[in-house]
Parts: C-alpha cells; structure tokens; sequence
C-alpha cells in the first residue's frame, strides 16, 4: 500500500450495483406518438406488425384507442405528418398499417365487458367519437353511462358527415354494438333540451358533445333559392338513406374535408359535372390532400381563387355569380387573405350548389352556458369545465369542427376528469411525461439507411369507384404490411451509453456503427445521439466494456430470456440431439417466406425467437452449447435485413465461438449461420442437412465414448 | 496502449484445473479498448469454460465474475477484498502489470494470467492493433521522423537500412514496410534527409537497470522494498 | 603496412577473386576442409559465412581457423545478430591472437528467416557500429573505452546493395561505413550492370575497394526460390528466364555460364576491382568459373 496520504476508502460505488436494474425504461416517445391525440403507441405497434404479431398489435392498439377500427379509416394521421421517415423516403403508411392490424388481428371478435362499481349515473349528450369515447373510458371505470342522442341513428358526424365511402357502416355498427354490450344505455332520438332536466334526474356528471351540424351561411343574395343545400345537410341526408336530386352540374362552395366528402358524394349520386370553388389556392385548402388528390381522379373540378358573390334562380337552374380571387395580407389564421379582382366577374349554370364552408355548434340557450367564437361552448382546456359545475364539454362543440382522433382523445379526457369530480379526487400532477425525441436525422445517417418507398394500400380505381359508395381504400395484404412495417426507424429505442464510468472511450461504437452515429464531444466523451441512433444493436453487442443498452427493457432482456427458456423446455423435452436455433422474428423467417423454415416439427429443435440477430452474442451461442446443443444456428435475413451490416456483426461473433470449439477440440460445423441467400430454393433443405450433419457428430462422439469405455 | 491476447481456451482450462472457486476479474481499461479483457470478455470467456467443463462431464468449478476498473492501482483491489476471501483462485485478464498488482495485494490467493501481453501499441482499424513501442526509455523519434526503428525495424538498427530490404518491405514478410525506408522517405518529406546521414553509436540497453523504478520526485517517502 | 596479406592484394591493384564457404550443422567439418582445399590456391581470399540465413552452424571463425591451417587467407564475416558487443570484442580479440586479420562486418540476417526462430535476437549493434569498434580496438580502447592491455589490427570491409530499389538510403549507408573506417566492399549479387556501373561512379569518391558479387544460380528455381525467401537479393526476369531455357539438367551449366559472362564483362570493362563468387552448394565449380573466365590463377 501507498504511505501517502491517499484516503483509499473513498471510491466511487461500483456501477456493477446500477446494473442489477433491468427493468428501466429509457426509450424516448417518438414524433409519431407525440403528434397523435391519443399518444398510441405507434412504435410498439409498428414493431409487433412487423413481427407478424398482429393479434398483439392489435391489443397495444386497443390499449389506446378504444375503436381502432374507426380511426383506422378515417384518421387525418397527424403521426404520419411527423413521421421522421420522410427525411429519408417517405413517412410510414401508419394508418393503413393501423387498419391492418384491426383486419387481421381479429378485431372483430373482440368483446368488450364491464363491470358496474359505482352507483353514480353519468350522461353523456351527443354520440359522436368524443361522446363515443367518453362513455367507453366511464364504462370501463364502472359507471352506469347514458348516451343520448337527438338523431335516429347513432354515431354524430360519424354517421351523418363522413360518407360511407369513407367509413362504411358496419364499422360504426359493431362500435356502437359493444358499447351495448359493455352495458352502456342509449336513448336515441332523445334531444336534451335542458340540463337541469338532466340533472333532476340523477346524473351526477354531464358531458356535453353535441358537435358542431349547423352551417354557416354563405352571406350572398339568393342563398336561400331552392337549389342551395348546405353540406351538412346534403350528407345527413344521404348518410340517411336519402337520395336528394342534384342533377346534372353541381358546384360546392368550400375547401375542407365536407366540401370534398360533398362534392364527391354528388359524384356518386349521379351528377355528372361536379365542381369545387374554393377562394384561397391549393395550398391553403384545409382538406386532406388525399382527398383532394382522390376527387380530382374522380374528375372533380377545383376553381381555385374563386369565391360567389350572388345566386339567382332561372328556368329550373341556378344562375351563380362567381368572382375571381387573388391573395393579399394574412389573416388571423396566419392564411392570406383572399381579394377580390375587380370586373372579373363570372357568371355559370348549376343544377344544385352545395355549400360546405364550415359549421358551428347549436347551443340551447337553457343550458345556460358561455358561449365563445363560432357559438363554441366555452371550456378550460385541462380541466374540460363549463361554468357550470359537474358540466364538461368536449368535441366539435367546443373546438370547431376538428378531427374524429382529437375528440375521441377529449373524450378519454373528459371520462377521467367526470370520475375525479364525483370521487372528490385530488388531482394528480401530470405524470413526468416521456421525453420526446426531436431532432432531424444527420445526412451522414440518413445517407445509410437502406431506401424503400411506401407501400401505398390498393385503392379501387375511379371509374368503378364512383359507381356506389363501397370503401375507396382496400387493406394490405399480409407481405405488403410485414414490408411497410419494417421501415420504421424505431426512433428513441436506440442505444445509450448507460455507464458512462464503464466507458473505456475504446471507440469501438463508433468504429462499428453503421449509420456513424456515436461522435466524441468537445470533451472527449463519446455521445450516442438518441435522435440518430436506428436501434440496429450492433454497438451494443460490440461494446468490450458493456457500457451500451438499449433502452426499452424488453430489447435488452428478451433474448437471454427467450434462451433460458429454450433450454429449459429442451431439458424437459430431453430427445437428442439438441439443436438449438436463433431465428430472426422479423422478415423472411419470422413472417415470410421462410417462416416455414422451422415451424414444422421436428423432434430436438428449439427456436429462440429474436428481434435481429444483431443481438446475439458469442456468449449466447456458448450458452446453448453449454446447455448441452450438440448444434447451433443462427438464422438471420442477411442482406435483407433493414439494418446494416448485422449479418457481418454476427459473423464477427460467430467467429469467436468458432475459434472456442477449435480449441476445445470440436467441430466448427456444429455452428451454422443461415441467410436467405444460403437457403437457395429449399429453405428446409439446408436445415435438413444441417440436422443430419448434428446427427452424425452426435452418434460419433457416442461410439467413440463407448469405445474408450 | 498496452495489447494483449487471451490465451487459448485449453490452456486457461488446464491452468486453472487445481482451483474449484475461480474469481474472472476484468480490467477496465487497456485491456477493454483490445477486446481482450473487458467485461464483456469476462463473460464470454466464463460462458467459454462453463462449456468446456460441460464438455467433459464438469470439473466442479464455481466460476463468479467481476471488472475493476483498473488492476494496477491497489485501491481499486479494496473493493474485491470481502468476494477474495472466499476464492480459490483469481483468473485475471488484466496485463502482466494488474496480475502481478493482484498477486502482490492478495499474497494469499493464487493469481492466474488468462491474457498474454503482448505489447505497447495503436489501433490501426477495428480489431487491428499494430505495435509501436518498445518502451526502451531513450526515446529518439526526433531522429527519425516520428518513426521508430526499435520497434518497427526487425533488428532494431540505428543505421538502417540493412541489406535485406526489398520493394521497401522487410526481409521478414513482404506485408511489413522496411522501417528505414519508411523512415527516408518522411525525412526527405520533411527536408530533414541530414538527420539520416548522421552516424548513430550503439544504443544504451539498460538506461534504467531492469526491474526499473522511475520516483517522481525525492520528497515523495520512499515507498519501502526495492521494486519487488 | 598492410594489416593483412588481403589488404596487401588489395592495395596492389590487381583484380581480386574471392569466394565463400559454409560451414556445416554439426561437427563433420570434411566438406569444409575439402572446399577449402579446392579454393584456397585459386582465390586472393576465402570468406567463411556466419550462421548464413540465420541457420546454426559451425562458427565462421573455427572455419577462418581452418582455412588458415591449411594455407588460405581467411575473411571472417561477423554478424551482430547473435553476439553483443562483449562476446564480439571478445571474438575480435582472439581472432588477431589466430592471425585472422580479415573481418567483413555485417548486420546479420533476421532471425525469422533461419530455423531457429524462438530464439533471442541479439542486434547489440549494427554494421556500421561494428565497424567502428573495430577501429575502436585498434586504437587501444575498448567499446566503452577501458585500456586494452594489446590492441588488434584489421583489414575491415563490409557490405553494400548496389541495385537496391530504394538507392539513396544504401548511399547513404554507404558513407556511413565507409567513415566507419571500411577499406573493402563485397557486394550483394549483380545481375545487370547499368545500376552497378552507376553506383561504381557514385563510389570513386572513396578510396575503397569494391568486389562485384556473382551469384551462381543452378535453375530458374533455385533463383526464384532466393527471389521470394533470401533476404535483400532480387533476380531480374531475364535473369531468370535465361535459367529457364537450359535443358533439363543442365541448368548449372547455364549459371555457370551466366556468371562467367558477368565477370568477364566486369574484369575487361574495368568496372571494379575484383569479384567475390558466392556458389552456395556448388563450391566445387568456382575453380572452373575462374578458369573459364580466362583468369590467371592466383600463386599464393
């Protein structure tokens, strides 16, 4: 020991302690999840998909959205719109990955229960998605709820605003189905006139949803000449069962989704020239710009810059009065407002002009509320309170006319903060949000990520189409879905150097990384970029100091798991030879064509599914020869993996277990790499003939026992 | 960085026959940057012996694992002093410094290498270790352009080159660059070919005796025993 | 006063022949002595190789021995890769004692290249540092300068590599061993005159002189062979492909006849002041080699 003066009881405590946690989760929310009303787990999904799990998918799903199968179609997918994706291809197709996931997951046959514990009555006015929603989440909490609504049918703007070419109606039907079954009451054709009444009669909290039908008028002479409809109406109608006779020009005054949904339902009534006049440009209008695209296949006309000015009735037609526009200052929208040019007027005949150029909430005066802009009811925004006390309010009624996702995500809202106010709950602080991952991808990262363009699900084509009102947009078949799926960049489920004392600073990760992610800072301290980093995990197989993890627990744990209980299950099963398999979950042997490789029976093979085979290590692969495998394989997609250079990572690996055997005086052959390119046309042949090849090692070295005894 | 090699399976195997409780314990530093001697290593190389013993019905041992962060300053040996107690036998992938470090602090258990060291050296690439150093303590890389004919010429001339170079490669493999070639050419790039002219007598061997102790300064207290 | 009976014939200005042997692995030295027969009346001087290739032999300086026993002048050739400076001091020493006056000092093969490579590579110094401690001793000191009670003389010569491909730093070395106090140079085998005649010009500068090494090749094999594994030689093409076109067994022939060709054009031209004919294996024909190249045998 040292005679200086160095207080050798002062050491830093041993990380080794630290590590003991598995369980921690350091995985950032990505842009998708962040951006979407619901926060769903967008990636978690995604990854499952392209696992072919998607009977567990479809469960993350459900965990977040109480009817996936609505939003499946009819989404606006703000996550698509944030996808980071895009700044290398194209964003993901989430939406029609989403509907997948319902289609073939067996959404279905799902059924819904609950169970009554509380005694308070809860009401919900409007069955919109945000009454909906909120009945959902207040069932499942235990309420008796009761939806009223003052239509027939059931379903708000669901049902009488979006077509069924967008939404068929038995999709609607089964949501609402299962709400009966979960025990929720419906009173349909029931208008709530007053809140007091509501009251009176037992319901401790009220929300009131009841959206956002009334049109706004257009303000010209001669709007009320027959002829006029308002798109509200027009769709309601439609949506009915009606059949309104529109005849042969139609025009639709508007550039949001209900012109469009207007304009395209007159096509498929019949009428034979259908076109738009929006007084902004294209890239104003609000619509969705599949929408649009879709209508203009569909042979709609857009006059943009194009506003009337007057209507008049002549001879059975509409003779309109239109105006050109060109776009002067912004407005209070931050959009430019729209001028018009002086003596450019034009005149054209219509049969019918739809008018869809937005809607606003009718309130009762009796609910004695106060209104705000657009005869929105007034809310504050966390809590949903009116000025009434025990009244929420949520939706359309509130926001203006907004997505179907943002009101049911309101409605979620709405259930919790119901059940807070008649439990007498504190408010819990907002739980520590996950960070969310911002930041845009390195081209020296970008550049490496293999190019794949979206998948785009088949959509009928126009001219059969528009003949009735079947959905526009088919689903993925299963390969075009595996596909889609695996082009997610996995954002913020990267690497992380966990222990940063471990670190040696050996710049073995950067050296290794294939993206060329991990940099040294201005201190000399290696960062791994979480906002670069694709989670491909080969930095952490590499690490000599087992400073890197990956940071959702499942990743780091699963393989060890899933290899223990291999073994377990061989030691149980006990026939001989024992060949244990490392079986990529992802791409041809876990969902394509491959995955026949080794699901068929085959007596002494146990499979330990993993999520790339970038994550097996040399010590695995010991691990199964010490569990007693007589032979080992790894099967991986090669080149085909969406990551790269796993295959020459796992090699790596491979080599170090190979040169173990060498030295312990066993066959290198009893170690064996498969990849799409090493099957050749029968996959199951290469196994085959590795199986055999174990087989005779296996009775040699039980002769050669035998001789020496 | 100072590089090593683990040994050979076999032979670890067989060195640590004796011993029923065997102590893996890593090294965080040089060892870990040469993939040798890390944790990771750690567990690979106890993975490898478990199997080997499996192999041949099981020798009995109780393998546990550990890294210190360093195995060549005592301090950190403090933190193994209580896991020590109850081994057998510590199988110390640390350089030759950090075994004989280990086997000075705990004098009653047995200390085994499971690493060969093998020199002072850079890496070239990953998994590429090229030596440089030769740790002679009279170092003359002013003469030479940064380059040193110690280690990187075969037969260590000052006067070189020897008659054996060829193509500029050495007379002992034809992928190793002759030194003095090497070394001629980044003079002359740098004007300074007069360096090379200059006749260089034979060099001090033994600057400091061998095993050599440098002292940073005469008031630290003298440690106490003579380098052993 | 000529230290040596070589340096004699060195100064007198006729052109030198000398040749090498090797010793044998082991204790049988009837080869040596009968090789040493063969070529001690024919040749100005004999070197006697160092564990050549970094094989273990019997010591060069038993062979010097031998070759003055039996009436030959000796050169010693004496490598640093085996010995360090107090053994070499040591050898040197005793040698004077013998009357082996001719040293040759070189670096010495690399011990990878031999048959014993596990062992300890000495390379205590180099040739141009042996040199000057030879010069050291002669003046009375030791190499750490300690008082020699009896200094020894010699005639030093050493290597160089005029067709080297890297020509400036053998020049440079060159110069080095030539200040080191080195008054002959054996070269390493010449095939093609044009880089020796330039190195010969870059060479007059000194006063030191300069023996041609011809190699005497047996088969376009055996060249190729020294190509790949014989440190610092490099046959040219031509070279090789003339062994080529000798019939099958006859491929000496063919080298004898290259080699002849070579000196002949040496002597004549005036090129340099001798030839040093290394005929490894094939000691035996060196006389004819002479013969054939109309030489005056040598009276000793």
């Amino acid at each position: 020991m040292l005679a200086s003066g160095i207080d050798s009881k002062v050491i830093p405590k041993s990380s080794q302690a630290q590590a003991k946690e598995s369980t921690f989760d350091h995985s950032l929310m990505p842009p998708c999840q962040a951006a979407c009303p619901l926060h769903m787990e967008i990636r978690e999904y995604i990854d499952l998909i392209a696992q072919g799990k998607v009977m567990e998918a479809l469960k993350v799903i459900r965990d977040g959205n109480p009817f996936p199968s609505i939003c499946a179609f009819v989404c606006t997918h703000p996550c698509e719109n944030n996808c980071r994706r895009a700044q290398v291809d194209n964003p993901l197709a989430i939406r029609a990955l989403k509907r997948f996931a319902v289609d073939f997951g067996g959404d279905r046959m799902i059924e819904l229960e609950a169970e009554t514990i509380y005694d308070e009555k809860m009401g919900v006015v409007g069955s919109g998605p945000a009454g909906l929603g909120c009945a959902y989440y207040l069932r499942k909490l235990g309420y008796p709820v009761t939806i009223f609504e003052a239509y027939l049918e059931m379903g708000g703007m669901l049902r009488v605003g979006i077509p069924q070419y967008r939404l068929p109606r038995e999709v609607l039907d089964t949501e609402i189905q299962r709400l009966i079954q979960m025990g929720v009451e419906i009173r349909t054709n029931t208008r709530v006139v007053s809140i007091d009444l509501l009251s009176e009669m037992g319901y401790k909290a009220i929300f009131l949803t009841i959206g956002a039908h009334q049109s706004l008028r257009l303000g010209i002479e001669g709007e009320d000449n027959a002829g006029v409809i308002d798109g509200a109406t027009f769709l309601r109608e439609v949506n009915l069962g009606l059949k309104p006779r529109l005849g042969k020009k139609v025009a639709v005054v508007g550039g949001g989704n209900v012109a469009i949904d207007a304009a395209r339902t007159a096509v498929r009534l019949g009428a034979k020239e259908v076109s738009i006049l929006y007084r902004r440009s294209r890239e104003e209008m609000p619509a969705d710009p599949e929408e649009i695209e879709q209508a203009l296949q569909e042979e709609i006309e857009i006059s943009y810059l194009t506003a009337p000015t007057g209507i008049k009735s002549l001879d059975g037609h509409l003779e309109v009065t239109c105006v050109k526009m060109k776009l002067g200052e912004p407005d209070a929208s931050g959009r430019r407002r729209p001028v018009p040019i002086e003596g450019s007027e034009i005149t054209e005949e219509f049969d019918t002009l739809i008018t869809a150029i937005g809607q606003a909430p009718q309130v009762p005066e009796d609910f004695k509320l106060r209104i705000g802009r657009g005869s929105t009811i007034q809310v504050d925004p966390v809590t949903l309170t009116t000025t009434r006390a025990g009244v929420f309010a949520g939706g359309d009624a509130v926001t203006g006319p907004a997505t179907v996702t943002e009101a049911l995500a309101t409605g979620r809202q709405a259930a919790h903060r119901m059940h807070d106010y008649v439990r007498h709950n504190y408010p819990l602080p907002e739980e520590n949000e996950k960070n969310v991952l911002s930041g845009d991808l390195l081209s020296q990262t970008a550049d490496m990520i293999k190019k794949a363009d979206r998948l785009e699900p088949e959509i009928i084509p126009p001219k059969a189409r528009t003949k009735d009102f079947r959905p526009v947009e088919m689903v993925y078949n299963w390969t075009a879905a595996v596909t889609e799926a695996r082009r997610c960049l996995r954002c913020g489920m990267g690497a992380e150097i966990l222990f940063q004392d471990k670190c040696a600073t050996c710049l073995t990760c950067l050296r290794v990384c294939p993206y060329h992610v991990p940099y040294l800072d201005e201190t000399g301290t290696i960062q791994i970029p979480a906002d670069q980093c694709q989670a491909c995990g080969i930095c952490v197989t590499e690490c000599p100091a087992g400073a890197i993890v990956l940071r959702r627990p499942y990743d780091r744990n699963h393989l060890a798991e899933e290899l223990e209980h291999a073994i377990k299950s061989a030691s149980e099963m006990k026939s001989k030879p024992l060949i244990i398999g490392f079986c990529c979950q992802y791409g041809l042997h876990g969902t394509g064509s491959l995955s026949d490789f080794w699901r068929r029976d085959r007596t002494g093979l146990h499979i330990v599914p993993v999520l790339c085979v970038a994550k097996v290590e040399a010590k695995h692969i010991l691990r199964a020869f010490e569990a007693g495998a007589e032979g080992v394989f790894v099967a991986g997609c090669g080149e085909m993996c969406a990551r790269e250079k796993t295959a020459y990572w796992l090699n790596q690996q491979a080599e170090k277990v190979r040169k173990v055997l060498e030295q312990l005086g066993l066959e290198t052959e009893r170690l064996q790499l498969f990849e799409p390119s090493t099957m050749e046309e029968e996959p199951v042949a290469a196994l085959d003939q590795f199986t055999k090849k174990i087989g005779e090692l296996y009775l040699d070295s039980i002769l050669s026992k035998e001789v020496k005894s | 960085m100072i590089v090593v090699e683990q040994k050979p399976v076999d032979k670890i195997q067989r060195m640590i026959a004796p011993y029923e409780k065997v102590m893996i314990l890593g090294c965080g530093t040089c060892v870990t940057v040469c993939n040798a001697g890390g944790e990771r290593e750690v567990s690979f190389l106890r993975e490898a012996l478990q199997f080997a013993e499996s192999k041949n019905g099981g020798q009995g041992h109780i393998f546990t694992e550990h890294t210190l962060k360093r195995q060549c300053d005592e301090e950190f040996m403090e933190l193994i002093t209580d896991q020590v107690k109850d081994i057998d036998a510590i199988l110390s992938l640390a350089c030759g410094i950090g075994v004989q470090t280990l086997a000075g602090y705990f004098p009653d258990t047995v200390v085994l290498p499971g690493v060969n060291t093998s020199f002072l050296g850079m890496a070239k690439d990953f998994g590429v270790w090229d030596e440089r150093c030769a740790a002679c303590g009279d170092c003359r890389l002013d003469e030479t352009a940064g380059i040193c004919p110690i280690t990187r010429c075969t037969k260590g001339i000052l006067n070189g080159p020897c008659a054996g170079t060829k193509n500029g490669k050495c007379e002992v493999s034809p992928e190793m660059d002759c030194a003095w070639i090497l070394i001629y050419q980044r003079l002359e790039r740098l004007g300074q070919l007069d360096k090379m002219r200059r006749y260089y007598p034979p060099r001090n061997f033994r600057p400091i005796p061998r095993p050599r102790r440098i002292v940073a300064s005469p008031s630290v207290a003298a440690v106490g025993g003579n380098n052993g | 006063m000529a230290k040596s009976l070589f340096e004699e014939k060195l100064n007198s200005g006729k052109f030198l022949i000398t040749t090498e042997v090797g010793p044998p692995k082991g204790t049988d030295i009837s080869e040596l002595e009968h090789h040493i027969d063969l070529l001690k009346d024919n040749v100005d001087a004999i070197n006697v190789t160092d564990h050549q290739s970094s094989i273990m032999r019997y010591p060069s300086l038993g062979g010097c021995l031998l070759v003055k026993e039996r009436g030959g002048e000796p050169i010693l050739q004496m490598t640093c890769r085996d010995r360090n400076r107090m053994a070499l001091q040591a050898d040197l020493l005793f040698a004077h004692s013998r009357g082996v006056n001719n040293v040759l000092a070189l670096t010495g093969d690399s011990i990878d290249v031999g048959d014993h490579p596990e062992v300890k590579p000495v390379f205590d110094m180099e040739s141009a540092q042996l040199l000057t401690m030879i010069r050291t001793l002669e003046s009375g000191k030791d190499a750490a300068g300690n008082e020699l009670k009896g200094a020894p003389e010699f005639c030093i010569g050493a290597s160089v590599h005029p067709s080297a491909d890297f020509i400036e730093p053998q020049l440079i070395k060159f110069d080095k061993k030539v200040a080191a106090g080195a008054t002959f140079f054996q070269t390493q085998g010449i095939f093609e005159l044009a880089s020796f005649r330039r190195f010969m010009q870059y060479a007059s500068q000194y006063n030191v002189k300069i023996l041609a090494g011809i190699i005497v090749m047996s088969s376009a094999g055996m060249a190729r062979y020294m190509n790949k594994s014989v440190p610092g030689i490099i046959i040219p093409q031509e070279v090789i492909d003339e062994l080529a076109t000798a019939e099958k067994g006859k491929g000496l022939q063919k080298g004898i006849e290259i080699a002849v060709r070579m000196i002949r054009e040496i002597e004549e031209n005036n090129l340099c002041d001798g030839v040093h004919i290394m005929a490894v294996g094939n000691e035996g024909i060196v006389p004819e080699i002479i013969e054939a190249a109309l030489m005056e045998k040598v009276e000793t």
